[in-house]
């Protein structure tokens, strides 16, 4: 049988440098995208729960989009479509690109969501107290919304981050790709799935323990 | 089972609402074939692709979705209501398998089943859309093991109680009581679920399983190549829109009637 053949050990000393890189395009990736779709939905959250016309209208066709279609084909579009307008973007810019405005589309319903459970009387009491309408968003709505949207945001971070793997498709250096590639190079691929899929579940199990510590600590006192 | 009608003024006024829904559908479907077919004219390579991806990459994608859908629910129910046995070591095995698969990018699932199971042993070699089918099992059946102890826990421990006083064992009692409960608060996340996997089973097209995608994929890259085989002109922004509208057609419904049903039901 392979199994007998069986050597993570080796398998990970020998391609340690490769995987390396990249874990750290995939890392790199999903900050870039993590740290776009945060404003994406930050932005787009508040008009639309704000009601802001036109914006709120172009948003919600935007979210309905994003969340009906695969996003395989999304990736495909930008990647194979956008050249016959003349528009060539590289692998690197695809997959931050893709994965950035997919993440956006859902954190605009978190925060949309967050943004309008906060009570409506305070922001009145904001009002009262002499807070301009944007004073009102930065002092009361945001810091409030945005707790409440907190471990649903943190949830579509972790599928940023789970769906950076999707890359793969468009040939570029992340994680899993890299993987796969050694793969069929070496024909280790048990190894090569093991390393893979660890690393995977190492980076998703503590991005999920760190939402559960930060959520016992952001926590509003009157929920705690 | 007839339960009284506590308040059929809104559930009238939702029903009519749906009624619009539907007529306003179908009239847009009517009104955009009339476009389609009179009113715009079709490039003459546009016949030949949709027609083949609509013949042969739809029906692979509803395969793998019917398949994935009918598994994961099946295997989760079992695995969800398992779950909220006390008993450590199968509670442990459980939780470890939801993690897991949760945990993984499904596409890493896919590459499992399609590369790792055959490398393992021999006879556990699957065709393309078999392993996308299966990845999605073993992911779908995850998420729904995870909502059915939710919803099985959240069904009143009097009703465990008042079965077990009516004779009924471990098994007749969530055959017959807890689980016809609790499969309503399930109802909407699972056709949730449904749209997941209708969305995810493009995976396919990672290891080359002809359904939608690569269906299209391959057409729009055969158009590029020079006369007997294409016709050397690129095509890929309408061929993957043209994608993008049908995976909308077939998703939007759903997931209105998910967010209809979670309205109406919890």
């Amino acid at each position: 049988m392979l199994l007998a053949t069986y050597d993570l050990w080796s398998f990970v000393s020998e391609n340690w440098r490769e995987l390396l890189q990249g874990l750290e395009n995939t890392l790199k990736v999903s900050a870039i995208a993590i740290a776009g779709s945060f404003v994406i939905g930050v932005v787009l959250g508040a008009a639309r729960a704000h009601r802001v016309p036109v914006v709120s209208q172009i948003t919600a066709v935007y979210v309905e989009i994003i969340r009906n279609t695969p996003i395989l084909v999304q990736i495909f579009l930008i990647f194979y479509a956008l050249p016959q307008f003349g528009i060539l973007l590289d692998q690197f810019t695809v997959a931050w690109l893709s994965v950035m405005l997919w993440g956006g589309a859902f954190n605009s319903e978190n925060f949309r969501a967050g943004f309008e459970a906060v009570p409506y009387r305070y922001r009145e009491a904001g009002n009262a107290l002499g807070f301009s309408p944007r004073a009102t968003f930065f002092n009361v709505t945001l810091p409030i919304g945005g707790r409440i949207a907190l471990p649903s945001s943190i949830n579509t971070y972790i599928s940023v981050l789970k769906n950076t793997s999707l890359m793969y498709v468009i040939g570029y250096e992340e994680l899993t790709t890299t993987a796969i590639n050694i793969a069929n190079l070496t024909l280790e691929t048990l190894e090569a799935l093991t390393v893979l899929g660890l690393v995977y579940l190492a980076l998703v199990w503590s991005l999920s323990a760190a939402i559960r510590a930060l959520e016992s600590r952001l926590a509003l006192p009157e929920a705690r | 089972m007839s339960t009284p009608a506590v308040s059929t003024a809104p559930a009238l006024a939702s029903r009519r609402r749906l009624v619009t829904c539907l007529v306003l559908g179908a009239l847009a479907v009517g009104a955009a074939y009339v476009l389609v077919a009179f009113v715009i004219h079709w490039p003459d390579w546009a016949e030949p692709i949709a027609r083949y991806v609509l013949t042969v990459g739809l029906p692979a994608t509803l395969q793998v979705s019917a398949a994935a859908v009918v598994g994961a629910t099946v295997i989760g129910i079992v695995l969800g209501t398992l779950l909220t046995i006390g008993w450590l070591p199968s509670r442990a095995l459980i939780r470890g398998y939801i993690e897991i698969f949760r945990g993984l990018p499904i596409l890493v699932t896919v590459f499992i089943v399609y590369f790792g199971l055959p490398a393992l042993t021999p006879s556990l070699k699957f065709g393309p859309l078999t392993a996308t089918a299966i990845a999605l099992i073993l992911w779908g059946s995850a998420q729904v093991a995870e909502a059915t102890r939710g919803a099985v826990q959240s069904i009143p421990r009097e009703q465990h109680e008042a079965a077990s006083a009516l004779g009924f064992g471990w098994v007749g009692r969530h055959r017959r009581v807890i689980l016809p409960q609790a499969l309503r608060r399930l109802l909407p996340p699972l056709v949730g679920l449904l749209v997941n996997i209708i969305q995810n089973s493009t995976l396919a097209a990672a290891i080359g399983g002809i359904e939608l995608l690569q269906a299209a994929k391959s057409q729009s890259e055969r158009l590029t190549f020079f006369p007997p085989a294409g016709i050397g002109e690129i095509h890929a922004f309408e061929i993957f829109a043209g994608l993008m509208v049908l995976f909308f057609l077939i998703s939007f419904p759903l997931t209105r009637l998910a967010a209809m049903l979670e309205k109406r039901l919890v």
